[in-house]
């Protein structure tokens, strides 16, 4: 619907043959859906139509109701595995592992090709959910671990992509459920190094730098850190980052971003200290009016800015 | 009736990218031609969308000043055909009820003044959609699910305020918490993500501020943070894009700018350059709008485009557009006076 990045083209007449093929595709498409419909109207989940189910998400995988009946048939086939009498409850868990795996199987090449696409991500987090709701932890953790491996894949075809990075997330969440205590810590590490490892990639990658960001405090809370050591963890990220600033600074004098670090820094210690020294003022608002120069789309934000500053300082002179 | 389908078969390849005009009429007729298209394979595939896409053509048609453009009771017995039993409605007859689908109906209904016809052959009136929403919250977090298979994501807590606040049915829900749910998604650089945790997003941005603000609780809002957050949305070449670092696209017009609108800050960006932005993504000669120049046209992005120009107030000849909303301030205006 929302068509991004395709460049718009003159309109060409259809011949009669082209518009004749295109009216056909159209019927193609109408009567597999009816199809589909009907069946699952009927309650009929068979192996049919579960492979017409397929074909319809394969031609279209945004149809949002055709997943929930993908949800609906599979949910009946779970129900049923190893349902002949004498079958144990292990075969059927065996069955059900298999379902699961064929399923998981059948969305890769979705994912390829849409990986923008909610509804396929959104099918993939609900079959894996099932896999949690019916077979024993370890078995279901095997699934949600190899899941880890692929969104691992998908983030480095697209480092930003933001279903990715929520996914991933999500993943990760789950595994920590799964899993033993030292065991969900150890992948608070784990993504911590994997944050710092697609930033060294790429250093200008936020997403993998908001990833980071949340897990410092997630580490902070899982290791219950003394203040002295969240403050020496605090410090060595900061280290970290002014260094970074101060390399930047070199041969950039013209570089917006260097400015607005250089005020914010200010304000921040001066929020700490609980007030302002005027050297400080006099030097945020020099930065200030070169920023006007440099960010002229955002000078009335800059301009409100020296305006509050202006104020604080009236008022603290005045008292 | 049917509406929402692209992408345009557009012309104006001229490449006149200086051309400064909003040519709206052809925009009219580029949404009035919509439903027309049946005999392309593309007008099926997106059957998924129909009743969103009916929404942005409304709109759209209304911000133009041609709120008569679609024929009103073909708009009301499509919009009446895609409800389910449950009360909520699919994006087209026989597709399963979802959160997004349930809010364009409310919004096409209240936009045509026709919220009344829910009351009318035993359709259970507005309460019976109301309950579909309220049931789609989570009572431990606040948040809301699109549908009965759990998705959660900050855009169904904000299209459940919206659609809830427009049938004056607010009530029904537990709104205290779904503010708490809102907070948990705010991130260090002030804006929001799609759920606690999650990279923050302009379309993300949107839908918290806009909960926020129909909860009344934008005092809860570090403005200039998140003002200046949504400020460096805005590149050289006038457009915003969505996080940093991505390609500029004319449907964050909207998302950006009435984020910004809400909290006050509009006057941090350059709305000359934005709204020149956007015009250049308009197809001069066949209508509507695409997400970048030169790129294809479709009806979303003709709406957001119209909707961004309408809030920028640079360009003439548009009505008023509500920024909570997204829809024309004067049927806000009449909703709520009653």
């Amino acid at each position: 619907m929302a068509s991004h990045g395709v460049r718009r083209f003159k309109p060409v007449e259809k011949t009669p043959e082209e518009h004749e093929r295109e009216l056909k595709q159209i019927e193609e498409y109408k009567s597999l859906e009816n199809s589909v419909s009907e069946k699952v109207a009927a309650q009929e989940y068979s192996t049919e139509t579960l492979r017409q189910i397929c074909d319809l998400l394969s031609r279209n995988p945004e149809y949002y109701t055709v997943w929930n009946y993908r949800r609906q048939a599979i949910r009946h086939q779970f129900s049923t595995a190893g349902g002949d009498a004498g079958d144990s409850a292990e075969s059927a868990a065996e069955s059900i592992v298999q379902l699961i795996k064929d399923d998981l199987m059948f969305l890769i090449p979705l994912l390829r090709s849409f990986p923008k696409c909610y509804w396929i991500w959104n099918y993939r987090l609900w079959l894996l959910d099932e896999a949690r709701r019916l077979l024993p932890q370890p078995v279901a953790r095997r699934f949600w671990q190899e899941e880890l491996g692929l969104v691992g894949k998908m983030l480095t075809l697209d480092s930003r992509n933001f279903h990715g990075w929520g996914y991933r997330r999500l993943v990760v969440e789950t595994l920590k459920q799964l899993g033993s205590e030292e065991e969900s810590r150890n992948m608070t590490q784990q993504e911590f190094d994997y944050a710092k490892k697609m930033i060294g990639a790429n250093l200008s990658n936020f997403s993998a730098w908001h990833y980071r960001t949340k897990l410092i405090l997630r580490l902070l809370e899982e290791q219950s850190a003394s203040d002295e050591e969240r403050r020496a963890m605090l410090d060595d990220v900061f280290a970290g980052e002014i260094a970074e600033i101060e390399e930047m600074l070199d041969g950039a004098e013209d570089c917006k971003y260097i400015y607005q670090s250089l005020i914010e820094c200010t304000l921040l210690v001066s929020k700490v200290a609980g007030h302002m020294a005027s050297e400080d003022h006099r030097q945020v608002l020099s930065w200030l009016s070169e920023l006007k120069q440099l960010d002229p789309l955002r000078r009335q934000r800059w301009l409100d800015l020296e305006k509050t500053l202006q104020s604080e300082i009236t008022a603290a002179t005045s008292t | 009736m049917s509406l929402a389908h692209g992408p345009g078969r557009a012309g104006g390849l001229s490449g006149s990218s200086s051309d400064q005009e909003l040519h709206a009429l052809k925009h009219v007729a580029y949404i009035k031609n919509l439903d027309t298209r049946k005999d392309e394979l593309q007008y099926w595939l997106t059957e998924h969308l129909r009743l969103n896409g009916i929404y942005w053509g409304l709109t759209a048609l209304h911000l133009l000043g041609h709120p008569d453009a679609l024929p009103r009771q073909e708009t009301i017995d499509f919009v009446l055909s895609c409800q389910r039993d449950n009360g909520g409605f699919g994006a087209a007859p026989g597709h399963d009820a979802h959160m997004l689908y349930t809010v364009s109906a409310v919004q096409i209904l209240v936009t045509i003044d026709a919220v009344d016809e829910l009351e009318k052959q035993g359709r259970g009136g507005k309460q019976k959609v109301a309950s579909f929403i309220a049931g789609l919250q989570n009572k431990n977090d606040g948040s809301f699910m699109g549908d009965q298979w759990g998705e959660t994501d900050t855009r169904f807590l904000y299209g459940a305020l919206n659609a809830l606040s427009l049938l004056g049915l607010m009530d029904l829900v537990d709104v205290p918490k779904a503010v708490t749910y809102v907070q948990s998604c705010e991130n260090f650089d002030g804006a929001y993500g799609i759920s606690p945790g999650t990279e923050s997003h302009a379309g993300q941005v949107f839908t918290c501020i806009g909960a926020l603000s129909i909860a009344g609780r934008l005092d809860l809002v570090n403005k200039d943070r998140l003002g200046a957050w949504l400020s460096e949305r805005q590149v050289d070449n006038g457009g915003f894009n969505g996080r940093p670092e991505k390609l500029v696209d004319a449907c964050y017009t909207w998302w950006v700018g009435s984020s910004l609108a809400m909290i006050d800050r509009l006057d941090w960006i350059d709305r000359q350059k934005l709204s020149a932005f956007v015009l250049q993504c308009q197809d001069p000669e066949a209508g509507g709008f695409a997400d970048r120049p030169g790129n294809m046209v479709d009806v979303y992005h003709t709406n957001f485009g119209l909707a961004g120009l309408s809030l920028l107030g640079v360009v003439e000849g548009l009505q008023e557009v509500d920024p909570v909303y997204c829809m024309p301030k004067s049927v806000i205006a009449r909703c709520f006076a009653r």
